[in-house]
């Protein structure tokens, strides 16, 4: 049973009781009586599969506080079993808090994982993870990926098992920013978005919706296959640069979540993956000629 | 099983784990994630070998609080090695209190063991040079309010917490176990007495068995935070376990008590450790620490207090009392600290004259 | 830089030219190499650095044997076939500090 076999109002009581949401390795209990949030989930959370009510990973609630700013400049918290993490935000942006605290919330505790600040896409097995600190392009290169044959693992969160070096899928919503927003629009016009939100911290907001396909094979884990820091430049011309393994170990270590506090098992969970994974700079301005180059990778050849 | 007790019960029959469905884990699970108590579950399931017969939706998020604490650990250890050098130069013994000192002993319930400040005891009158080796290795003044500064140096049994500039590690140099102002005096040079090393060869010094129960006997029911209160308690509890298994371990601890005048918090620590967690205590030790009993009004009180107070600050451990119970203990403990004239200043400062911490 | 004469040592580098032999300190690191470039993770400090070819070298060697700097410096001159002039002496105390000073080696 997915979201979707709910009606609006079925949702909403849900939610306010607590809805159990399974996304990719996590359940999650969402309490909210938000309506933005309400209709954000009913919309780009359509196809996620409901879960049993007995056992959720993370207990995450977005409310409202009763004070006196209710009225005139209200604010929206999240919070993980009582806790708030962050500072409230404007209550307007209520969606988005949920996806930056969800991905909190993963990223702070899953310690199984060595995970890694980048957006991983896969195609024949193979992934490509994009680490990329804001303003790069990653999330923008990363939604036009997912919709020309590439399978969404995730935007934020990339997800290297530790026992076994594979990369585990956490399909979400897809967050892109200001102009990037029309840009995918008009890449992909049957593109599900959520309602674009002004004045966050990082501009403008809005969530694309994951593909049905995705969030079904989440189950399906990935190998290694490249590490690709894009950069976005206006103008530049398609450009893929080989990153030698040791700088490219230390760039990835640098956007990790959890690189130090893994100690001995990051390194080696890392070392493993740049043994596998073949790393290159990126630069790019034309989408259509970066698919044409993505999809132009080969394999790396499996390292004796 | 008690919704309100599922972490007690843990601790009190690690088999019965077993027996919880995911609900029961679900509720489990977030009381220890907010009592610290993640990573001791884990150990206390490991050691009876009971970790298999977890289901694996609660078993990982074990997993996930232990795997961290191996870097820990080596952490702890690097920056004692530093403090040690800083005490090295200025000639004085580095003896570890609380956690880094059951860390370093290799307490079994140790395992995982986490904490914020390293805290140490050195001789009252030596403070001045172990102040000044520590700001020339790096470490520096916290707590730049000159209120605050007097109300350590003055009143307490420490100076302000120290912060390396560099690796941002804190250090609380304590000079007795209690506040200058609390009217009993645990005399500090006897503790520093029987302080044993941890290794034959290294200089790294723990207190000795009683006295580390005493002490965290003393932290727990004088101090007025009981969001670590079943933690310490556990600590407790792991202490008694470990060291009472020693022939005349009890005879020595309630010995201990009557010379350093702290049967009264020795008292409380066996009796809630017994009546929370179960800890086996053998009966004439419970006799002996019987000259600490308070009055019966006044113990009913403790009672009410302490058995809800260091339960899981979590709602689902909470009844209508907890609230009011949590607050009474950290007025009383601020007034075992100090005479209440000190105590109406303090309290009035740190509300109305302090400056707002950011964040 | 304190330039050095063929056979007489600065005074202030007597310390790592001296007879002091420099060991690997056990089990305090893992490493890693691709092409000329290593990464080692340091168990204790918790750090992870990049270290060059020569110091990598250095301290692979200083983890096979422990080697005063003298000798160590002769080896490599022969492995990589460089004539050990003052110059490389010189490098390779450098290194030597380096090294020391990230606790990847200790004297023995």
């Amino acid at each position: 049973m997915t979201v979707s076999s709910l009606t609006p109002t079925e949702l909403a009581a849900r939610l306010k009781r607590g809805l159990f949401l399974r996304t990719g390795a996590f359940t999650v209990k969402l309490q909210t009586t938000i309506p933005n949030v309400s209709e954000g989930v009913r919309l780009l959370y359509a196809d996620y599969p409901l879960a049993s009510e007995d056992f959720a990973d993370f207990h995450v609630s977005l409310s409202r506080p009763f004070n006196l700013r209710r009225w005139f400049k209200p604010q929206v918290w999240f919070r993980l079993e009582g806790i708030a993490p962050f500072q409230p935000l404007p209550y307007d942006q209520s969606f988005p808090l949920l996806e930056w605290g969800l991905n909190w919330c993963v990223s702070y505790h899953a310690n199984s994982y060595l995970m890694i600040h980048a957006a991983v896409v896969e195609k024949d097995g193979h992934a490509a993870i994009l680490p990329a600190p804001p303003g790069s392009g990653k999330s923008t290169l990363c939604a036009a990926l997912v919709n020309r044959g590439w399978r969404l693992l995730s935007d934020e969160l990339t997800l290297i098992r530790l026992s076994d070096g594979a990369i585990v899928p956490l399909p979400r919503p897809v967050s892109l920013k200001n102009a990037s927003i029309d840009v995918i629009k008009k890449f992909v016009p049957t593109a599900v978005f959520s309602r674009a939100v002004d004045d966050t911290l990082k501009g403008t907001v809005a969530h694309m919706k994951p593909s049905a396909d995705s969030v079904v094979r989440a189950g399906e884990t990935a190998k290694p296959g490249w590490i690709i820091f894009p950069q976005y430049q206006a103008d530049a011309a398609t450009r893929l640069e080989a990153i030698p393994p040791s700088r490219a170990f230390m760039r990835v270590a640098d956007n990790a979540f959890n690189y130090s506090q893994l100690g001995q098992c990051g390194f080696e969970a890392l070392a493993a993956l740049i043994d596998q994974s073949a790393a290159y700079d990126f630069t790019y301005s034309v989408l259509d000629e970066a698919i044409a180059a993505f999809g132009a990778l080969q394999a790396p050849a499996p390292r004796p | 099983m008690n919704r309100r007790e599922l972490v007690l019960q843990a601790f009190r029959d690690p088999a019965s784990l077993t027996g919880l469905d995911l609900m029961q884990w679900d509720l489990l699970l977030r009381q220890a994630r907010q009592a610290n108590l993640l990573v001791s579950l884990y150990i206390l399931l490991i050691d009876k070998e009971l970790i298999e017969a977890i289901p694996e939706q609660p078993r990982r998020h074990l997993e996930w609080s232990h795997s961290v604490t191996e870097r820990y650990k080596q952490a702890v250890l690097w920056e004692i090695g530093f403090i040690q050098k800083a005490l090295g130069e200025a000639g004085v013994r580095l003896i570890l209190l609380k956690g880094a000192a059951y860390v370093m002993a290799r307490l079994p319930h140790a395992r995982g063991r986490t904490f914020s400040d390293i805290d140490i005891l050195v001789p009252k009158d030596s403070l001045g040079n172990v102040e000044a080796s520590l700001m020339l290795h790096g470490w520096q003044a916290t707590h730049h309010d000159e209120y605050d500064q007097r109300y350590y140096r003055n009143w307490m049994h420490e100076i302000p917490p120290m912060q390396h500039a560099k690796r941002m590690s804190v250090i609380d140099v304590h000079h007795a176990i209690l506040p200058v102002t609390a009217p009993i005096h645990p005399d500090s040079r006897k503790l520093l007495a029987a302080a044993r090393q941890v290794d034959a060869q290294g200089d790294v010094f723990v207190f000795s068995p009683a006295d580390m129960v005493l002490h965290s006997a003393v932290h727990l029911f004088h101090d007025g935070e009981y969001d670590n209160g079943l933690r310490d308690l556990v600590d407790i509890h792991g202490l008694l376990q470990h060291y009472g298994a020693t022939p005349g371990f009890w005879a020595i601890l309630t010995a201990r008590a009557r010379e350093l005048e702290l049967t009264r918090p020795l008292f409380y620590a066996l009796r809630y450790a017994a009546l929370l967690l179960h800890t086996p205590v053998p009966a004439q030790a419970l006799q002996d620490a019987d000259i600490g009993r308070p009055g019966p009004l006044l113990l009913k009180l403790m009672d009410q207090l302490f058995m809800r107070a260091l339960l899981p600050h979590h709602p689902s451990c909470d009844d209508g009392w907890t609230a009011s119970a949590r607050a009474i203990l950290y007025i009383r403990a601020n007034w075992l600290r100090m005479p209440p004239w000190l105590l109406v200043r303090h309290l009035f400062h740190k509300a109305f004259l302090s400056p707002k911490k950011e964040g | 830089m304190i330039s050095i004469p063929d056979q007489t040592v600065d005074a202030s580098d007597g310390d790592v030219f001296s007879s002091v032999a420099w060991r690997a300190i056990d089990g305090a690191a893992e490493i890693r190499h691709w092409g000329d470039e290593y990464v080692v993770y340091n168990v204790r400090s918790g750090n992870t650095h990049l270290l060059g070819f020569a110091a990598g070298q250095i301290f692979l060697k200083l983890q096979q044997s422990a080697a005063d700097a003298g000798s160590l410096a002769s080896m490599l001159a022969i492995d990589w076939q460089l004539d050990p002039d003052a110059e490389f002496m010189q490098q390779i105390a450098s290194l030597l500090a380096d090294l020391d000073a990230l606790a990847l080696i200790e004297r023995a």
